[in-house]
């Protein structure tokens, strides 16, 4: 018998190179069907793998008990990922910095999902779902573009539509004909809110007057600028202020409780954004809210991930599954009956809201219905 | 728009200024003194903390600043012990000191009042009478909470210990010649304690009429970079307390001239609108910075035997 020669060890050695990367591509090829088809037929490729969900974080810039953004992220989260037998790790008041750091720690958590709860964090969450192979939301704006199979599902709030029905409480019960709007900052859902507003405002009332002011660019915790600004809205007439803010939402509230009422009014009344305050009223001036309850959004992002649609198009809140005007004593029932009517025909397409996107077309809408 | 809503618009100013005003008179004698007061937010926020604490456990308004006084002083005590007597660099303390109250108060807050969020009732204004009839500027300069009179008191009462007074004399010369200070057997670093501990409390002041009179709340973070506002105007003041008070509410009006542009309905940016309080700062830097002059021993440290 011939002895093996060196070209008979060579063609050998590829062989089992050939095997050996075989069966190296057909694992990887396994753990690959969350992201690519291989155009191969078979169940595996043409649905990508979903992922079984057992532990969920959240990260929010501010505190979680803000009775607002943060809060409402924070136990919509928890709500969610208890209702689907899954942890929830809160990681509140990470700031509006970079949140690298904060995510690589979480990591090490193993969460199959973080939610990434502020429209600062879209970038750094894009970038490390990407490098940690972990799945992200992608809060505001939740344009189609920032979504990534698997890994990034972005959020975004028809805030407009619940504006709108705002705006038809505010004209149903203001006595100054006057309603003003106080924005914190330069924000894409204050501007959504304040479209919406206007338009359910002149739904019921076209003469209606309504003032704009913002407190700054960023005042979102200006306390004190909220309730200057606030009181100067009240003097210029507006017996219904409509306050778009995190911490600043206090100085408008305390503005509306301790302000002379404008001539021909009783009282000045206070509607909030994404948050429900009425349990801090003593004063009786929390008129309503438009709520944010991202329960079941949050729900259906988990439920994508395990279903191995996560990443494929963006989930929207809406008047159907969160998002909602809230309900108090101190608005009459025809005033509700009215609202509830708008609701009706928002969500069967008889009422169209329109979207503004900054404040400057906020601005010249309220400037084209003068 | 009527008289009643640019008489807001000029209280407005006021309510703006005023924080800044009590903040930007203790900056000055600070520096006056030698000492660069960088964590000025620092204390106003932990002022405006406990300032609300006070005046919403006992309800009342003074007791309240009474609190804000008392929480700005013990802030200042840090800068004391760290910066006046232990000679560390001015700089990084007061960056401490911001960093460290920011977190504190937000901790504080969150363990306190985060299910709650109590809000204080309006602190009633006095009228002066026969001027709060004055159309416009009766109602929004002359029927203030007494607090507003006092701070305005203190500007002059600071200006005359500054100038008029041994004390005063001894504040500049620790802030300008502290070695001929010394060797005039004055206790530079006892005048320094003095000059910042009267910077905490006026800062402290600064903020508890954010807190008790401007917001009726408090909430983390609140002071919003008006401690580094009041620092640049106790800086263009040049040691001048009359100009702290018209830096102040140059700047007070400017924000609440932005407010008052856009409820007429400008139609101007609002980006550029809010800018104004700020270019109003810049230009006035600009105008005045190249004359103003700082204390010769500023932000150094004091220690007997060097020079």
């Amino acid at each position: 018998m011939k002895h093996p020669t060196y070209r008979h060890l060579v063609v050998l050695m590829l062989i089992l190179a050939l095997v050996l990367s075989s069966v190296a591509l057909a694992a990887c090829g396994g753990g690959d069907d969350a992201s690519t088809d291989t155009g191969d037929g078979g169940d595996a490729t043409e649905s990508p793998a979903g992922i079984e969900v057992t532990k969920v974080a959240v990260i929010t810039p501010e505190k979680g008990n803000d009775y607002g953004w943060n809060q409402m992220g924070v136990e919509s989260a928890q709500k969610a990922a208890a209702a689907m037998g899954a942890e929830c790790i809160v990681q509140d008041g990470a700031g509006y910095g970079d949140i690298t750091p904060i995510i690589n720690q979480l990591a090490e958590e193993e969460p199959q999902l973080i939610f990434a709860w502020a429209s600062g964090y879209q970038t750094v969450a894009a970038n490390m779902a990407q490098q940690l192979q972990i799945a992200m939301t992608s809060a505001d704006p939740g344009t189609e573009e920032a979504n990534i199979p698997m890994l990034v599902n972005a959020v975004e709030e028809n805030a407009q539509d619940g504006a709108y029905l705002a705006g038809i409480l505010a004209a149903n019960m203001t006595k100054t004909d006057t309603i003003a709007i106080v924005a914190s900052a330069d924000d894409l859902n204050w501007a959504k809110m304040g479209g919406g507003y206007i338009a359910g405002a002149r739904s019921v009332k076209p003469d209606i007057k309504i003032l704009y002011v913002q407190i700054g660019q960023a005042g979102y915790a200006d306390a004190a600028g909220g309730k200057r600004v606030t009181q100067n809205a009240i003097s210029g007439g507006a017996d219904i202020i409509f306050g778009f803010g995190d911490g600043s939402s206090f100085g408008m509230m305390q503005a509306c409780e301790t302000a002379t009422p404008p001539a021909g009014a009783d009282n000045v009344y206070f509607i909030d954004v994404i948050g429900d305050k009425s349990s801090l009223d003593e004063k009786g001036i929390y008129l309503s809210s438009v709520v944010w309850d991202f329960e079941q959004v949050d729900t259906q992002l988990i439920e994508m991930l395990e279903a191995g649609t996560f990443g494929e198009e963006s989930v929207y809140l809406g008047l159907d599954n969160g998002l909602s005007l809230l309900q108090t004593d101190l608005i009459p029932e025809d005033v509700w009956t009215a609202c509830e009517e708008a609701k009706a025909g928002i969500m069967d397409g008889s009422i169209e809201v329109p979207l503004t996107t900054s404040a400057e077309e906020v601005k010249a809408m309220i400037a084209a219905g003068e | 728009m009527d008289a009643e809503f640019w008489a807001a618009v000029i209280a407005g100013a006021i309510l703006a200024g005023m924080p800044l005003l009590l903040a930007a008179l203790g900056e000055m004698v600070s520096e006056q003194a030698g000492i660069l007061n960088i964590g000025l937010e620092g204390m106003m926020l932990f002022g405006a903390y406990g300032g609300f604490v006070v005046a919403n456990w006992t309800g009342s308004s003074w007791l309240g600043f009474l609190g804000a006084l008392i929480a700005g002083m013990a802030v200042a005590m840090l800068m004391v012990v760290f910066c006046v007597r232990m000679g560390r660099d001015q700089i990084v303390v007061g960056i401490a000191i911001l960093l460290s109250m920011q977190g504190l108060t937000s901790l504080l807050h969150q363990v306190q009042f985060g299910e709650s969020y109590p809000r204080l009732d309006g602190v009633p204004s006095i009228p002066i009478p026969g001027l709060s009839k004055i159309p416009v500027i009766g109602p929004s300069v002359f029927d203030q909470p007494l607090m507003f009179y006092i701070g305005i008191v203190l500007i002059f009462v600071v200006g005359w210990v500054l100038n008029k007074t041994n004390l005063g004399l001894n504040i500049r010369a620790a802030g300008w010649k502290p070695v001929a200070l010394d060797n005039a057997g004055v206790d530079v670093l006892k005048i320094r304690t003095i000059a910042v501990l009267v910077t905490g409390g006026l800062a402290g002041l600064g903020g508890g009429y954010m807190a008790i009179i401007a917001a009726g709340v408090f909430v983390p973070f609140m002071t919003h970079g008006q401690g580094f506002i009041a620092i640049v105007i106790a800086m263009l003041a040049r040691g001048r307390s009359v100009w702290v008070l018209i830096g102040s509410f140059l700047f007070g009006i400017a924000l609440s001239i932005t407010t008052a542009l856009q409820l007429v309905g400008v139609q101007v940016s609002t980006d550029l609108i809010n800018m104004l309080p700020f270019l109003v700062v810049i230009l006035a830097l600009a105008l005045f910075a190249r004359q103003s002059y700082l204390p010769a021993a500023l932000a150094l440290p004091f220690e007997r035997g060097k020079r």
